[in-house]
């Protein structure tokens, strides 16, 4: 007895101390007039990011978070496309730089900053805060390449409004990739005295919206910037939710608890239809699927056997049964929202005979075997390899199907050990001259299977140093007639970027890096 | 009783090298280069290779695993790349949400499960006794990620009874203010019956979850031990005695009883803390499980390492406390 009741009494002791320490009078929740401030927006994402430097932004969330809240020096013109508002990376829109001059020669840009842009801190976006921000990108980890890519030589400030960047060469990618997440504009006034590392986890930038909290386990809240010089944003407060199963996304969506999800399943676009509350868009986006071969190892160093494989893919099946018609067939080594595209040279349909005859024609009648590798992480790929498979298997064609966690999967791609396997690709930069350089040119930096033309690459070439944008063009559609018939890989389609949001939703427009600009939201 | 539990922490310690070393070893044997992930498929090799030299990974893995044991005796777990912040910055942030949900768990857990076994013990055959069995059949057989989905579909999507599965309250509705970080306990201890009501209503259905595993096998365990007490010469004494038989079972049976149950539960929680991997994910709760997945899936070591690491500290010390309890529920262990 005496020993229960001294369990009880300290354990009277300890909660009427705790009571004390905390005091009962008030709590987190006993003063509630400060809710429901203006509109707010609650969007449900699916990884919570992983930095907000946007110069090492490389995932969804991190360049969506960093885009809010930074601006860069150009942006992309809107146009419509089918109802839709589409980025129009050929039209180069003014932002922080209000205009800009290039050189006859095409190897020098002035810019001329906004009178009245402010950072978050209050300090005015001058000339030095830019020089600050293209050193940094050139420094960073992840940003260095890209800078390299834009062939930035020297940033200098002319004076407080003016900046002055000298290319290594013209470079036609230049203006587009300047207006990219990873050139924003950094407040260098309010970064002085911290290291570097604190833009990893906090933000100072210009941007409409500011980072109030960023927890990857949970979600980001992003308030609007009011004093923004471009005009408050409509929506004061933004909610990025994170959640991982695309189940519960579709089930929120549904029952109206978020206005608006990204990364919706094809299989679940059509129960959001039937959603007299909802609207899907779904509009093609730039990131392509394709079937490599590694065209160093045998047979696949022969254009007939990776034109029979052309031959054997179930196109409409992959389209149809695999992505719910939430993608289009591919047609070219680019996607078809990239500005030069052609379908030219793309003879390939389903037709098994065609590929049992380039098979014989090819010595391989009998078939022959090869190994696949499967990376983990995305439920079609898996169903596309199966049916491909098993259309293979009717030309006499074994396909070892080797799944592979996506780590090793990457690092396999890397170092060019894989004999074939699927993969996507998303260019950033809509242009064919990234896009193609980057894959198919022979010294392209992941160009890992070995495909090299010397033609294509003299065309590469000569449309780097073409200013006219015509005639680039033309040069880039010669040479997708040229990959066409050696067919590298075998094209599976180009996906949609499908967002489901409430009706009452408007000002989405889809951007070639996938990231949402919260600035023109309203409901 | 201090001796033995110096001496019980201090054999300890073999064990978490050996955790460390192999923990370590692993992540780096397993193919998969974090330089890679870093960096992202359009990265050229410069990049990836630059990388892997401010990470170190291009030193030979003793070096590495040299580096790593000196920052770690300093308490310095490294730096999780794939948040940006310090691995124990995101420990202490996700360690509470993680322990209220086991917690929790294996709180529903004993409350369903001791009664439920012994009702089954003492109605041994009856239509009861079979329900409970078919129940811990199905309890210990369904995957938590399906269970996890079934739930959130009814409770949230059908019936509208429980709020979105996203994260520990709702919005617009403050966090309690921090003393343990268990928002249960925060809100009591400030009496905010807001937030209390709230931060319930967001763990009822991953607590649930969680716990039917653990609250099957502990029903069973229950029931079978004490079978095994009833019918031992002691109670039949008891009974002879004259007591009511309710006095005779959770008086003398259930004491005896407990003791295999209870070593049950402390080896459950490891299972939970492995459980809630994939609950977390599932009802996106902010803890370390659903942190962990996404480590493993980026190569990010740091964090794998430190929560193998914790786990078996964590699970260590609670079969260090079950042990000492066996001398609390039976007299005749004492442990010099």
């Amino acid at each position: 007895m005496l020993v229960k009741n001294k369990w009880k009494s300290s354990l009277a002791l300890l909660l009427a101390g705790a009571l004390a320490l905390t005091g009962c009078a008030s709590n987190a929740n006993s003063n509630q007039s400060n809710k429901n401030k203006g509109t707010s927006m609650t969007i449900a994402y699916s990884d919570g990011g992983q930095t907000l430097d946007p110069a090492e932004a490389g995932d969804l969330t991190s360049d969506t978070l960093t885009m809010n809240a930074y601006d860069q020096l150009v942006t992309y013109g809107v146009k419509t496309v089918d109802g839709n508002q589409k980025a129009n990376t050929e039209d180069i829109k003014p932002m922080l730089a209000k205009e800009w001059k290039a050189s006859p020669d095409g190897k020098t840009y002035t810019f001329t900053l906004q009178d009245n842009a402010k950072f978050h801190s209050g300090n005015p976006v001058n000339a030095e805060s830019v020089v600050y921000s293209m050193d940094h990108v050139k420094n960073s980890q992840n940003g260095s390449f890209m800078y390299k890519m834009a062939s930035i030589k020297k940033v200098t400030a002319k004076d407080e409004k003016t900046v002055v960047v000298e290319l290594e060469r013209p470079n036609h990618l230049f203006l587009q990739m300047v207006a990219m997440y990873t050139f924003s504009v950094i407040d260098s006034k309010e970064m002085k005295g911290k290291g570097k590392d604190y833009l990893k986890t906090n933000t100072a930038g210009s941007g409409p919206y500011k980072v109030e909290k960023w927890d990857p386990a949970s979600e980001a809240v992003l308030t609007a910037n009011a004093n923004y010089w471009q005009g408050a944003p409509k929506v004061s407060k933004v909610t990025m939710k994170f959640i991982k199963e695309p189940s519960n996304r579709v089930m929120l969506l549904n029952k109206g608890d978020v206005d608006l999800a990204i990364e919706i399943p094809p299989k679940d676009v059509d129960s959001i239809k039937q959603n007299a509350k909802l609207n899907v868009t779904s509009t093609p986006s730039n990131r392509i699927l394709y079937f490599a071969f590694d065209q160093k190892v045998k047979p696949f160093d022969n254009v007939k056997v990776r034109q029979a494989i052309n031959y054997a893919i179930p196109y409409d099946q992959l389209v149809h049964d695999v992505m719910y018609d939430q993608a289009k067939q591919l047609k070219s080594s680019i996607p078809s929202s990239m500005p030069g595209y052609t379908e030219e040279g793309f003879v390939y349909k389903h037709d098994l005979n065609k590929a049992k005859q380039l098979l014989k024609e090819a010595g391989l009648s009998n078939g022959f075997t090869f190994d696949f590798t499967l990376g983990s992480g995305f439920d079609d790929w898996k169903d596309d390899a199966v049916l491909i498979q098993a259309e293979l298997q009717k030309i006499g064609v074994k396909m070892n199907i080797k799944p592979m966690a996506r780590p090793e999967f990457l690092t396999g791609v890397d170092q060019r050990t894989l004999t074939s396997y699927i993969s996507k690709w998303t260019s950033f930069v809509n242009d064919p001259g990234y896009h193609l350089g980057l894959l198919l040119y022979s010294k392209g930096s992941s160009n890992a299977f070995g495909y090299n033309n010397p033609q294509v690459d003299k065309l590469w070439e000569q449309a780097e140093l073409e200013k006219d944008q015509q005639k680039r063009e033309g040069l880039y559609k010669q040479m997708q007639v040229l990959i066409n018939a050696d067919a590298p890989w075998a094209y599976l389609y180009e996906y949609n970027r499908v967002i489901g949001a409430k009706k009452e939703v408007k000002g989405y427009v889809t951007y070639p890096d996938e990231c949402i600009r919260f600035f023109p939201l309203s409901k | 009783m201090a001796g033995y539990i110096m001496r019980r922490l201090l054999y300890m310690i073999p064990g978490f090298i050996g955790i460390i070393l192999i923990t370590f070893v692993l992540s780096r044997v397993l193919p998969g280069d974090p330089a890679v992930m870093i960096a992202g498929e359009q990265a050229p090799p410069d990049v990836v290779a630059k990388i892997r030299v401010d990470l170190g990974l291009d030193q030979p893995i003793y070096i590495q695993f040299m580096d790593y044991a000196k920052k770690l005796f300093q308490g310095d777990f490294g730096i999780a790349w794939h948040t940006g912040h310090t691995v124990l910055q995101d420990f202490a942030s996700r360690f509470p949400a993680t322990i209220e949900l086991t917690l929790s768990s294996i709180f529903i857990a004993i409350l369903v499960a001791i009664p439920v076994g012994i009702i089954a013990a003492v109605k041994k055959e009856s239509i009861l006794d079979h329900i409970s069995r078919i129940f811990s059949l199905i309890g210990a057989c369904v995957p938590l990620f399906w269970l996890g989905l079934m739930l959130i579909f009814l409770f949230y999507s059908k019936w509208d009874i429980l709020p979105a599965p996203m994260g520990r309250i709702s919005e617009g509705i403050n966090p309690p203010t921090s003393i343990t970080g268990l928002y249960l306990l925060d809100s009591l201890l400030s009496g905010d019956m807001i937030a209390f009501k709230d931060s319930l209503m967001h763990l009822i259905l991953p607590a649930i979850c969680l716990s039917t595993g653990t609250m099957a096998i502990i029903a069973r365990m229950m029931r079978s031990s004490m079978l095994e007490v009833i019918g031992q010469d002691y109670i039949r004494t008891a009974r002879a005695k004259g007591m009511r038989e309710s006095q005779v079972i959770m008086k003398h049976a259930l004491s005896n009883a407990f003791i295999p149950t209870l070593t049950l539960l402390g080896l459950q929680f490891g299972f939970l803390i492995g459980g809630a991997v994939i609950t977390e994910t599932i009802f996106s709760w902010p803890g370390v499980g659903g942190y962990i997945t996404d480590s493993i899936l980026s190569t990010d070591y740091a964090p794998i390492q430190a929560f193998t690491l914790i786990s078996a500290i964590v699970f260590s010390l609670v079969n260090l406390i079950v042990d000492l309890l066996y001398g609390v529920l039976d007299p005749r262990i004492r442990y010099e």
